[in-house]
């Protein structure tokens, strides 16, 4: 009776197994296509004929680090998305205290303008955006990035932060209060270690948004100094050697990948901070 | 190590009302104890002396400072939360250690001081936990050590035994009181049990509705009641509280008579005495009912007669016995019985 209990347990499990696995196979699907697709011979892949079994090369990966700069790109993207992440902390985190814990006139006004910078359609802005960093003498420099990403995504960083900042209980600082702590040590000690999952949330959040971002760049980078990996997809296209589909997927691939293991270390993290950070404020 | 003085205190938001015209003098070295029931305003008027609360009106001074506009921070008062208010980040041995490191205590006394709160309230083996990690009654105890980490000039307590067993709150309580008379400090406390309010306290706050009701010492509280909120809040089973006329010194009540009053009052009165001054039959009974109900305790029998439509508390002896519905007379004790003034509810002296 309980063997029997005990099989059918493990024959449900390895049913949920086998579902699951098939599940992320169909998901994996594309991804494993692309990086097929990139590890083949350009032949290869438009042809017409059916393929069964693909041969392997490395001409896409010689490609794209030997004739194409793409180690500047992949430096600028990491360069422009953490500078970007930086500056959106360093302001949304006091921005997010100061909306979730000091009651003053405008307040929630102030709020609701801020959220409302997410509301347009960017292109309204790129040509004013474009004659700004033109007049800074910032064209073409992976700072213009670091600022563009920046403000594109301060506005939900600091939603995302401050509905965090909301669930701290008030008695918490007031508790600091009376151990003698000041408003930064509060900020830094007991604030800031509280919301951290919300902290990393919103960063990995504007990270991914700032990978994508493609509008912006276009108009800021015109060359190798300030292209990054989404505008450099772009570059296989067209030209003279017509679209390069193997090194597009390679680089398409190689911008996934690092996405794709933060978004799994953190994963625990940021499952909370979405369903929270929709749920409240 | 202070003296506070609270005068003419109030304390809205808005409409709200949470602490009316508070006025206490606590002297240096008190151990003074709010007793009251729930939403009564114990926590805001605490508040307030830590500076976590801006009274509305009023002032507060401490050893002859205004302290109105002063900070919390700058205030020396440790307080235990009655929400425990831990650092969830930090382990009980960082909670604990955190004011030490704010107010620039030596970084070579913590961990002394640290073990020794912690020991003091039986935490030693949970210092590397997180809050999280602790029930919360070890919580309670946790924010508690916090509080006693080190010498402020005031403690502020909010109910910081009410999540423990009886046994660690009796031991605490014994704790507690060492303590602040070995350090000398100041003390308010906020509790709603009357056990730990009678033992701990050199003065007692009964409060009701933002408005203290009286303030005195145990003795003073439980034997002169200056209202019949406050007799009825003290003592358990609290003091029969008994409506009816009194003419020509004659107090009668369905089912009631007692003579020989005062005649300096007459008319609506309300006639108070304890369960443990009425004694069952006697010489010269004062009331004749009916039992309706009998409940062995072991050390006494706690007996509910029933005369005319009230229910009268009596304390007797652990061998009483009765059946329901049985006639039985009670004698109450002359020399202990309170007169309130039915419509304001103030004692008649
Ligand atoms: N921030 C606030 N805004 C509005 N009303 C409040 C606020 N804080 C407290 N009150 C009200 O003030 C009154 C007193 O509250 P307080 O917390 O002092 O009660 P308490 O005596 O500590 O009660 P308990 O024994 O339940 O802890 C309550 O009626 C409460 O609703
Ligand atoms: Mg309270």
């Amino acid at each position: 009776m309980t063997s029997q209990r005990k099989k059918a347990k493990g024959e449900s499990l390895t049913l949920r197994y086998l579902i699951l696995g098939g599940w992320a196979l169909f998901c994996l699907a594309p991804v494993l296509w692309f990086l097929s697709i990139g590890l083949r011979p350009r032949t290869e892949i438009i042809t017409a004929q059916p393929i069964y079994f693909p041969s392997f090369s490395l001409d896409a990966w010689h490609m794209i680090w030997e004739d194409w700069p793409m180690a500047a790109y992949l430096r600028n993207s990491i360069a422009a998305i953490i500078g970007s992440v930086i500056i959106d902390l360093v302001l949304a985190i006091p921005a997010a205290y100061s909306l979730s814990r000091f009651s003053y006139k405008g307040r929630d006004d102030i709020g609701f303008y801020i959220l409302s910078t997410r509301m347009m359609a960017p292109a309204i802005v790129a040509v004013p955006i474009f004659f700004l960093f033109r007049n800074f003498g910032l064209l073409d420099t992976i700072w213009a990035l670091m600022l563009i990403y920046a403000a594109i995504n301060l506005s939900f960083v600091t939603w995302i932060i401050r509905s965090y900042m909301l669930d701290i209980p008030k008695e918490l600082e007031d508790a600091a209060k009376t151990d003698g702590a000041g408003e930064i040590r509060i900020l830094w000690e007991i604030i800031i270690p509280a919301v951290l999952p919300g902290i990393i949330t919103a960063s990995v959040i504007a990270m991914i948004f700032a990978i994508n971002e493609f509008l912006f760049t276009l108009l800021i980078a015109s060359t190798p100094d300030a292209y990054t990996m989404s505008v450099a997809l772009s570059n296989f296209t067209g030209g003279s050697d017509g679209v390069i589909y193997n090194a597009i997927a390679l680089v398409a691939f190689l911008a996934f990948v690092p996405v794709f293991l933060v978004v799994v270390a953190i994963q625990k993290h940021l499952s909370r901070g979405l369903t929270m950070g929709a749920l409240k404020g | 190590m202070a003296r506070i003085e609270l005068t003419e205190i109030q304390k809205s938001w808005g409409a709200v009302q949470g602490v009316r015209d508070v006025n206490i003098d606590i002297a240096d070295e008190e151990f003074i104890v709010f007793l009251g029931p729930s939403g009564c305003g114990k926590t805001t008027t605490m508040r307030m002396i830590a500076g976590l609360e801006d009274p509305s009106e009023g002032r507060i001074v401490m050893d002859g400072e205004v302290m109105n506009d002063i900070d919390a921070r700058d205030r020396d008062v440790a307080m235990v939360f009655q929400g425990y208010a831990l650092y969830p980040n930090m382990t009980i041995y960082e909670n604990i250690r955190f004011p030490l490191r704010m107010r620039g205590v030596p970084r070579d006394q913590h961990d002394a001081k640290v073990r020794r709160a912690a020991e003091f309230v039986e935490l030693t083996d949970y210092l590397d936990r997180k809050p999280g990690a602790l029930s919360g009654g070890q919580r309670q105890r946790a924010a508690l050590a916090r509080a006693i980490v080190r010498q402020p000039q005031v403690f502020l307590m909010d109910e910081p035994l009410s999540n423990l067993d009886a046994k660690l709150r009796q031991a605490m309580r014994v704790q507690i009181k060492h303590i602040q008379r070995e350090l000398k400090i100041t003390t308010v406390y906020v509790t709603h049990d009357q056990i730990e309010a009678m033992t701990l306290a050199d003065r007692i706050v009964i409060m009701e509705n933002g408005a203290i009701q009286q303030i005195g010492t145990p003795d003073q509280i439980y034997n002169d009641p200056a209202n019949t909120f406050v007799a009825s809040f003290i003592g358990s089973p609290p003091m029969n509280l008994i409506e009816g006329k009194l003419e020509n010194g004659a107090f009668r009540a369905p089912g009631i008579e007692v003579a020989n009053l005062p005649t300096r009052h007459s008319g609506a009165v309300t006639l108070g005495i304890r369960p443990e001054d009425c004694t069952v039959a006697g010489g010269s009974p004062h009331l004749s009912g009916t039992v309706y109900g009998v409940e062995p305790t072991g050390d006494l029998t706690y007996l509910t007669v029933k005369a005319g439509e009230k229910l009268i508390e009596v304390k007797a002896s652990r061998e009483y016995r009765a059946s329901m519905n049985k006639p039985e007379t009670v004698t109450f004790d002359l020399s202990r019985l309170y007169l309130f003034d039915t419509t304001t509810g103030q004692r008649l002296s």
